[in-house]
């Protein structure tokens, strides 16, 4: 383990402020995701369950390797030959990129974190907290929706919050995690307190 | 790694953990197998080994022009018509060539040979065939041509003129995807 850390020390790069290119998008939109999934899984120790991702990933591998065989198959067997192998990869290569559409619209929906609250007890089923967000590509509205599914009961509580992603971030593209964190945390608690609540 | 350079494009990707990184990967993985997997479709589709090629000289000139993109097919059961425009290979050859069909024997047996020449050419293609070789035949046919987009192909010819250039446009484009996330 600590030879592990070692290594990782090089790649690894904690310290370092999380600065980007404000005017992409898509950075703002991952940097703000992972600050926020930190939130949840460092500060709080909520385990990730990486089920969701690890399935887009099996499709998309699926996918690659039906293309890789076409091309290797159709290399060997050149092409009057490989017509009926080439029929069936790319009839299951398109098959898959919808399927792949349709579990990222309507599977993950925007869900970019799973995370599991262990009970203290050891004795009730987990509750599980997810996270999605959204940030149209020109718009500077950041929104971000929390849910919470307590483990015992199966009831699930949702908080939303949309805000501008000038607020989270300085002139030069650095995230202000002392801006952002303590919303998070406050969608979070507000959760939790209805939880006590009950 | 952080010596005297600063790597800071890279940060991005210093900061994905493993199922990020693979991803990435993948992505780019998709990318190339989209744009493969839509060509070998095309094959399938249109029965050619290469359904779309780029007309390379000015030999069929004033039909086609250096540049233009001719779409083509190569159904076994339809036969070849004196008239037709075929792209052909031919042994000792790289390049498939564009050329009009000029004369035509079929025998009982299904067995076709013909003759090609170039519209803008004084002479028929016997030079240009195999030494030795004074037909063509069923297997040299590489499709027929069924419509053309003029000039879109000049930036192939361009590339292939340029390979560094070619080269360092693909190097640079597969960096960028990999390293920039989603």
């Amino acid at each position: 383990m600590a030879s592990d850390r070692n290594n990782s020390k090089k790649w690894s790069i904690e310290e370092k402020p999380i600065k980007i290119d404000k005017w992409d998008t898509a950075a703002l939109k991952n940097a703000l995701d992972d600050a926020a999934k930190n939130v949840l899984i460092k500060h709080h120790g909520y385990t990730e369950n990486h089920s969701l991702m690890d399935g887009r990933l099996f499709v998309c591998t699926v996918a690659v390797a039906f293309a890789m065989f076409a091309l290797i198959w159709d290399y060997l067997r050149p092409f009057p030959e490989s017509r009926p192998v080439l029929i069936i990869c790319v009839s299951s290569y398109f098959v898959l990129m919808g399927a792949l559409t349709l579990y990222t619209t309507y599977k993950e929906r925007g869900i970019f974190l799973v995370a599991l609250e262990k009970d203290r007890a050891g004795m009730d089923p987990d509750n599980v907290w997810t996270l999605s967000s959204s940030l149209r590509k020109y718009d500077d509205v950041y929104y971000i929706c929390m849910t919470f599914t307590d483990g015992k009961t199966k009831e699930m509580r949702k908080t939303e919050e949309s805000k501008s992603v000038a607020c989270f971030f300085d002139e030069d593209g650095v995230l202000c995690t002392d801006q952002y964190e303590p919303i998070i945390e406050k969608m979070r608690e507000s959760l939790s307190s209805e939880k006590k609540g009950n | 790694m952080s010596g005297l350079l600063s790597f800071d494009f890279l940060d991005d990707v210093r900061r994905m953990n493993k199922r990020q990184l693979y991803y990435q990967v993948l992505n780019f993985g998709m990318i190339v197998s989209s744009a493969l997997m839509i060509w070998k479709g095309l094959m399938v589709v249109t029965g050619s080994e290469s359904p779309i090629v780029v007309v390379l000289s000015g030999s069929m000139e004033p039909a086609f022009h250096r540049g233009d993109l001719l779409l083509l097919t190569n159904y076994r059961e339809e036969p070849i018509r004196v008239g037709e425009i075929v792209v052909f290979k031919v042994e000792g050859r790289d390049i498939p060539i564009v050329h009009r069909v000029l004369k035509v024997h079929e025998k009982d047996d299904g067995s076709v040979k013909f003759l090609t020449k170039g519209d803008n050419n004084s002479v028929d293609d016997r030079g240009l065939y195999a030494p030795g070789q004074l037909w063509l035949d069923k297997k040299d046919v590489v499709g027929r041509a069924r419509g053309f987009v003029p000039y879109v192909g000049i930036v192939t010819i361009l590339m292939n003129d340029y390979p560094k250039f070619k080269y360092a446009i693909l190097v640079c484009l597969g960096i960028f995807v990999l390293v920039h996330r989603e």
